[in-house]
């Protein structure tokens, strides 16, 4: 691991009155592969879309590190490689052109991303499909092209949003294999999944997000040491157990805003649960 | 990014759409098929169809109702006339007492299709001047037919009467029924027959042109936009290299070349119907210079630049293929509105701000080209503000192309 590759600072990204990320500070480092640990709604899709520059952020900024000199999102969209949550893929089109169309929109010489769609097209076992129209795929088939769309233009980092989910055992084993097999080789992977037992699998720094906000940023080890307990699921939960600020919220409410939530949101009483 | 590469981005994104598109059989049928073969077929078939209907309703034997207060022989060569045109006719005597305008009876027979027309004729012996009415249904094709033969044997009748009425007076007919008459040249009308055939197109072409700009541009524009949301397709795109712009540019470039193809079938079909399938009838090729037929492509180019922006823009806006549909389908009114308005226009001493004003100019430009009038500052304006509305609508349509919300579909 070396070098810092991207640093995202201070971002805040709101839809409307609702913020999807508060305040968010992280840095990715060379070479590492990083799990994005949350709940649904936790903010991933937001994290990842705000990387790649579908979003821009109301506040704070993502930069992008090459040979020492920092740059935004636009002059540096040739290095990333994106796995979307829909796969989407065109279904007229064969799974090479599908891949093709991508890697020359990234400026890449069909012969050099051909060469790289079949070495990793054999580790996720899909090479013999590679000329098949895309609209019989399984969803399993059609994640894996889209995995191999991602990688075809070599790109220096990875995005991956949720890459195994609604795959077989087999198939989400060869995306998860294939990830590592990257991490061997030097590349960034950003690997966002609800599954934490997956991310201990393959990252060696996860990060979690709850209602848009870091909850915590380190290894495996750390997390367990930091929340005191003995598995990660249970830090999971204690790390994203909102009943206290809930409570603190409520507690602080006026007469007007209680009277209100009673009325609108029909008379809903909150249930605290008790401090062990 | 230089500026070869991003040419190369535009023609790439052109070429996967138009391959994605055109690999949909169905694509095939609306985009090729069927604009090639409509002109034909309806100048071909249709009056085939219709011959042979006229035919099958001429050849019908109708039963008619004739009320007289005459006797028989004095209408014989009304019911010669009938009977030579396959209406069997039953005669009534029609009672003096009976209400003239009473027809009560009549309709309640037509309506039960005791007979297909009902003939009321009276005769004033005082005047001499016979008097009918014809009652029938012209919901009825039946009744409709006899009602039109009728009329003309009536009308023979009464041409007959009037020559004998003024043989008996020892008049001459000719001068009498034709007193003012032209002198039979051979060529009154100065204009060719092209430049007849101009003019009767200079209502129809730009007429068809923009109905179909702006109905072949819907379908692709919501395919390669509101389409790619819905299917998710849009959001991988998004995070390649490539500039929005580019890409609108090449969405562009598929949904035009689309339209462009269509609008080329379709004038080749009514080409190729009017050139050989109506060769001999009073259409025929119009007679235009090079000038008017490169001044009309221009035309037609600048206009579907403005319409294809407009509609990709709209659909870049809705989230789904069905609004989509929804929001462009009442949308067509704004081309065909002006398309027909433009029709009324006269173009003899036309005011110049009308070849200003938002596809009316485009439409009144391809008139006067059909006509192959060039008037240097008619097309001045229409070019520079064709050009203009044409940049408005890629400007507001790249607009549309940078929503944040791009990316999240229904799906």
């Amino acid at each position: 691991m070396s070098g810092l590759l991207l640093s995202v600072k201070n971002v805040t990204k709101s839809f409307g009155k609702i913020n999807a990320l508060e305040n968010l500070s992280i840095d990715i480092q060379k070479g590492a592969v990083i799990g994005l640990v949350g709940s649904n709604g936790a903010g991933k899709t937001t994290f990842l879309r705000l990387l790649c520059g579908l979003y821009r952020p109301n506040s704070g900024n993502v930069v992008f590190i090459k040979d020492g000199i920092e740059d935004d999102i636009e002059k540096f969209r040739k290095s990333i490689g994106v796995l979307p949550e829909s796969t989407g893929l065109y279904h007229r089109l064969t799974a090479w052109e599908n891949i093709r169309y991508h890697s020359r929109l990234h400026g890449i010489d069909d012969t050099i991303s051909w060469n790289r769609t079949l070495r990793f097209s054999k580790a996720l076992s899909i090479n013999e499909d590679l000329m098949r129209h895309t609209r019989g795929f399984s969803r399993g088939m059609r994640q894996k092209t889209a995995l191999l769309r991602a990688l075809a233009h070599g790109p220096e980092i990875l995005l991956l949003d949720e890459p195994t989910a609604g795959l077989d055992v087999t198939s989400a084993r060869l995306v998860r294999k294939l990830v590592l097999q990257l991490k061997e080789e030097g590349g960034t992977v950003i690997y966002s999944t609800h599954n934490l037992s997956e991310a201990e699998k393959v990252c060696d720094r996860i990060i979690i997000m709850h209602n848009g906000q870091l909850r915590f940023d380190g290894t495996n080890e750390d997390l367990l040491s930091e929340t005191d307990t003995k598995s990660l699921e249970d830090a999971y939960v204690k790390l994203t157990n909102d009943d206290a600020r809930i409570k603190d919220k409520v507690e602080q409410e006026g007469w007007f805003a209680k009277t209100w939530r009673q009325i609108f949101t029909r008379n809903i009483e909150y249930a605290f649960q008790e401090d062990e | 990014m230089n500026l070869s590469s991003k040419f190369k981005n535009i023609l790439t994104i052109s070429n996967k759409e138009l391959v994605d598109y055109i690999r949909d059989w169905r694509t095939l049928l609306a985009v090729v098929l069927v604009p090639l073969l409509m002109f034909p077929t309806i100048f071909f078939v249709l009056p085939i169809v219709l011959q042979s209907e006229l035919d099958e309703r001429q050849s019908l034997h109708l039963d008619i109702r004739v009320e007289t207060n005459q006797d028989s022989s004095e209408i014989q060569f009304l019911l010669d006339g009938f009977s030579e045109n396959l209406l069997n006719y039953s005669i009534f005597e029609l009672d003096e007492n009976i209400n003239i305008n009473d027809t009560s009876m009549l309709m309640e027979g037509i309506k039960n299709l005791n007979y297909s027309s009902v003939l009321r004729l009276t005769y004033d012996s005082n005047t001499t001047i016979w008097e009918y009415y014809i009652v029938y249904d012209s919901t009825k094709e039946s009744s409709g037919e006899a009602y039109l033969r009728i009329s003309k044997i009536l009308s023979d009748w009464e041409e007959n009467l009037t020559s004998e009425r003024i043989s008996n007076e020892g008049l001459n007919e000719e001068a009498i029924l034709n007193p003012v008459k032209p002198w039979e040249i051979s060529q009154g009308d100065i204009a060719t027959a092209g430049e007849q055939a101009g003019f009767v197109f200079s209502f129809i072409i730009p007429l068809f042109v923009s109905i179909w700009t702006a109905t072949s541009g819907v379908q692709p524009s919501i395919d390669m936009t509101a389409g790619e949301r819905e299917r998710g397709t849009l959001e991988s795109l998004l995070c390649s290299p490539c500039t929005r712009f580019e890409l609108l540019l090449g969405k562009w470039l598929a949904v035009t070349c689309i339209v462009g193809v269509s609008i080329f079938l379709q004038l080749t079909g009514l080409v190729f119907a009017i050139s050989f399938l109506m060769s001999g009838t009073f259409l025929e090729p119009p007679e235009l210079s090079l000038t008017s037929i490169l001044l009309f492509l221009v035309a037609v180019s600048v206009f579907g630049i403005m319409v294809v922006a407009l509609e990709m823009a709209v659909s870049m806006r809705s989230r789904s293929v069905k609004e989509a549909g929804s929001i462009l389908g009442p949308m067509m009114i704004f081309f065909f509105l002006p398309a027909i308005f433009a029709q009324f226009i006269n173009l003899e001493g036309v005011e110049l701000f009308w070849f200003a004003v938002p596809a009316v100019n485009v439409l009144l430009a391809m008139r006067e080209l059909l006509q192959n009038e060039i008037y240097f500052m008619h097309v001045l304006v229409w070019i520079v503000s064709s050009l203009f509305y044409a940049g408005c609508a890629t400007w507001y349509a790249s607009r549309q192309f940078l929503r944040e919300d791009l990316v999240e579909s229904i799906s």
